[in-house]
């Protein structure tokens, strides 16, 4: 029976397996495309992966050839380790700082950039532009900006009579926060702005024109045009801009290396210090799990939350 | 509807050959390039013509220059050529660990903080050089410096007895002060409180980064403790929590309280100290500083003109028990590794560096106090040394203990919040504490 029905198969259905084959070819050449791709990620992100889990059980001084498997005392230390949960609640701020403020003030701007007549391109580029420095160049300007002594923000403040507002900005506990927070924000808002941008425009003149008509003034137009519609984009945008946050590094070790005290330490710099500094890699690995799945846990609820908004 | 299809499948099957020979070419180029040999990078090699190659990496800009031009003399005299490779103090860690982990260490590497080196060490990339520097080798240094770099037995970053480096620098940590506070060389503060009221009553400010508060702090307890009692703490046998440390912690609050301390915040991040040398030697709003030996070199390089200041030691406490002595490091030297391609050449040229003339040229051009006992008894110290120099026979030697990186930060970032007011000393010490039990 089985022979019979493939023979009937073959005979009558010759033309679709050549499609089949046909895609199969399609298939194979795109997965010979994909296979560079592929192998770097796979070499380069997958496998550390596994690896950083697996040395989250061992205890490794980044020299030694033995590797011992200790069960879960890494992760015990990290729990008892005051400064690492310290340096989660300092991420949570920048997190909603750099989410909420960077947001606002790319979105802002883009709103603003798309109702200017001329000079599209100068503020497109002038807006974007600090995101084009160095991390070490950002830092060290910003050194110099907030320098409590010879620094140029206490300077212009001292030369306008605002002497009273002069801080030291990096070192004091209650401004060091604040301040990296909005070099963060500075040096990152223009890839938001740049996204914000590219969505408004995308948005069709119509749908404005229709809301005109029927009476909408700016704020209306806003509420029931522009925001859903810029949906999609809001959504990559929040994700992207609250992952960055929330693994701030270079910006923090240039300008206060977590300090004064611990009031700026971030995850990222205390397990970089854990690793590189104090040689406990293990110690570091378990950091980075518990740290990269909390990341991964709350991209992830973002996106559902995201997701339902755009099907509603 | 057919048809498209077709010519879909038949044009592409001719660029497919070359496409796929792309990505193949382009995979064996990546694989290739993951998998180079470790040949091709090791250090120590004979050439074609069998002379002799070294690899030295070295930790210190500042005396790369220098470093270079003896490598380069030592080759005229030898015939061994030796490569300089300076990846800069920022990646130098990072980037001898991936030697390591690569099994490509260098010949020969700079040796910094024992707890930095002490994995390196265990891991046997350093040759053990007690039997070496027995004689006539040891003869040639000073024996304070020898002291300093020695590995005890028993001690607490596990190293086995014996000494691991040679230096011809020894590090020393002392105040460096503008003459404009009226303080003179000859006649310096004795006193922690008198040194204290001359800067107040001329309204001048004292700095020290964040990174150097443990040393200031070491320097300081040595007025409350033996090297032994210090030793013990660092080792984790004693504690932190005592009245020794409390009085020690206590200078930063008598310094905050007497409002010398400039902006009143220690300084941190990655370019706490460069930012603390700049205040004093280039903005100059800052008139006394703690530093160590190797701000004698920024400031010949940034401000040449500016000589009017001296180093000395700090100043003693009032209610000390004990006579102050000085932080000293191991300064900049070598590591010799033994299982390089030449590790007799390898440590001929290590003792070469460390010889009189090559340390006298260390010396002028980089500005550094030297660990041969002939340099140290000639007096040929620049006067900026002078006062660093004068601490080197009395200075702190610890053999058995080393601090620990996180006992070290955890002492910056106490200190900080010391004198912000956000803690108390006896939070200080607990959290240092809580470091020592973190590290052991």
């Amino acid at each position: 029976m089985t022979t019979q029905l493939r023979h009937t198969r073959v005979g009558t259905s010759a033309v679709p397996r050549r499609r089949i084959r046909a895609k199969h070819r399609k298939n194979l050449i795109g997965w010979l495309f994909l296979l560079p791709a592929v192998a770097l990620i796979a070499t380069f992100t997958i496998v550390p992966f596994f690896q950083a889990i697996l040395l989250s059980f061992q205890s490794w001084d980044g020299i030694s050839p033995d590797i011992p498997f200790v069960g879960f005392e890494n992760y015990d230390r990290v729990l008892q380790d005051e400064i690492f949960w310290a340096s989660m609640r300092n991420v949570l701020a920048f997190g909603l700082i750099g989410f909420v403020v960077g947001n606002s003030v790319a979105l802002v701007m883009a709103l603003a950039v798309t109702r200017v007549k001329r000079g599209q391109a100068f503020f497109r580029t002038a807006f974007y532009l600090p995101g084009v420095f160095s991390v070490v160049v950002v830092g060290t300007m910003f050194l110099w900006i907030f320098q409590p002594r010879v620094g140029i923000l206490n300077t212009l403040l001292g030369a306008v009579g605002l002497e009273n507002l002069q801080q030291n900005w990096l070192g004091d506990p209650s401004t060091a926060l604040l301040s990296v927070a909005a070099t963060f924000v500075w040096y990152h808002w223009g890839f938001a702005f740049i996204l914000f941008l590219a969505g408004l425009q995308d948005i069709p003149r119509e749908l404005y024109e229709a809301a005109s008509l029927d009476g909408a003034r700016s704020w209306a137009k806003f509420r029931y045009v522009t925001w859903p519609q810029l949906a999609p984009v809001t959504s990559i945008v929040s994700v992207l801009t609250l992952l960055a946050a929330l693994q701030i590094f270079g910006t923090v070790q240039v300008l206060t290396y977590g300090g004064p005290g611990y009031n700026t330490m971030v995850p990222t710099l205390h397990i970089y210090i854990e690793a590189f500094t104090n040689n406990r890699y293990g110690t570091a690995a378990a950091m980075s799990v518990l740290f990269g799945g909390a990341l991964v846990v709350l991209a992830l609820v973002q996106l559902a939350v995201a997701g339902r908004r755009l099907r509603r | 509807m057919r048809t498209q299809p077709t010519a879909v499948h038949v044009r592409p099957r001719h660029r497919r050959a070359p496409a796929v020979a792309g990505f193949m070419l382009v995979a064996a180029l990546l694989l290739n390039g993951c998998g180079s040999s470790s040949g091709d990078n090791s250090a120590g090699q004979d050439d074609s013509d069998g002379q002799v190659e070294l690899l030295f990496f070295n930790q210190s800009r500042g005396q790369e220059e220098t470093l270079t031009a003896l490598a380069a003399d030592y080759e005229e005299q030898t015939g061994v050529s030796v490569t300089i490779e300076s990846p800069g103090p920022g990646n130098y860690l990072q980037d001898l660990q991936s030697r390591a982990q690569a099994d490509r260490m260098p010949d020969l590497y700079s040796a910094t903080d024992p707890f930095e080196m002490a994995p390196y060490f265990n891991a046997g990339w350093a040759m053990e050089l007690t039997s070496e520097l027995d004689g006539e080798w040891e003869e040639t240094f000073s024996p304070a410096a020898v002291d300093l770099w020695r590995f005890a037995d028993g001690n607490n970053l596990g190293v086995p007895e014996g000494i691991y480096s040679v230096h011809w620098e020894t590090a020393l940590y002392a105040m460096l002060v503008a003459e404009s506070t009226g303080i003179s060389p000859d006649a310096p503060p004795e006193t922690m409180s008198e040194f204290t009221a001359r800067l107040s009553e001329e309204d001048a400010q004292f700095s020290v980064a964040a990174s150097l508060t443990p040393r200031l702090l070491m320097s300081y307890a040595s007025n409350f403790m033996t090297d032994e009692e210090l030793e013990a703490t660092l080792a984790g046998d004693a504690g932190w929590e005592t009245d020794a440390w409390r009085d020690t912690f206590q200078l930063l609050i008598d310094l905050r309280d007497a409002g010398v301390i400039a902006s009143d915040e220690i300084p941190g991040g990655t370019e706490d100290n460069p930012g603390v040398e700049q205040s004093f030697f280039n903005v100059r709003d800052v008139e006394a500083i703690f530093d160590g030996t190797f701000g004698i070199g920024v400031q010949r390089a940034t401000a040449p003109e500016f000589t009017e200041y001296f180093s000395t030691g700090v100043p003693a406490a009032d209610n000390g028990t004990h006579e102050p002595r000085a932080v000293a490091r191991r300064g900049r030297g070598a590591v010799v590794n033994p299982k390089g391609e030449h590790p007799e050449e390898a440590l001929a040229f290590a003792r070469w560096l460390t010889e009189p003339e090559q340390q006298q040229v260390f010396s002028d051009e980089v500005g550094m106090i030297p660990t041969s006992a002939e340099l140290l008894d000639s007096g040929s110290i620049s006067p900026e040394l002078e006062g660093f120099a004068a601490l080197a026979e009395d200075a702190q030697v610890l053999p058995g203990a080393f601090m620990a990186a996180d006992v070290e930060d955890a002492i910056a970032r106490a200190s900080q919040s010391l004198v912000l007011g956000e803690i108390s000393v006896e939070e200080a010490l607990a959290q240092v504490q809580a470091a020592q039990d973190q590290s052991s």
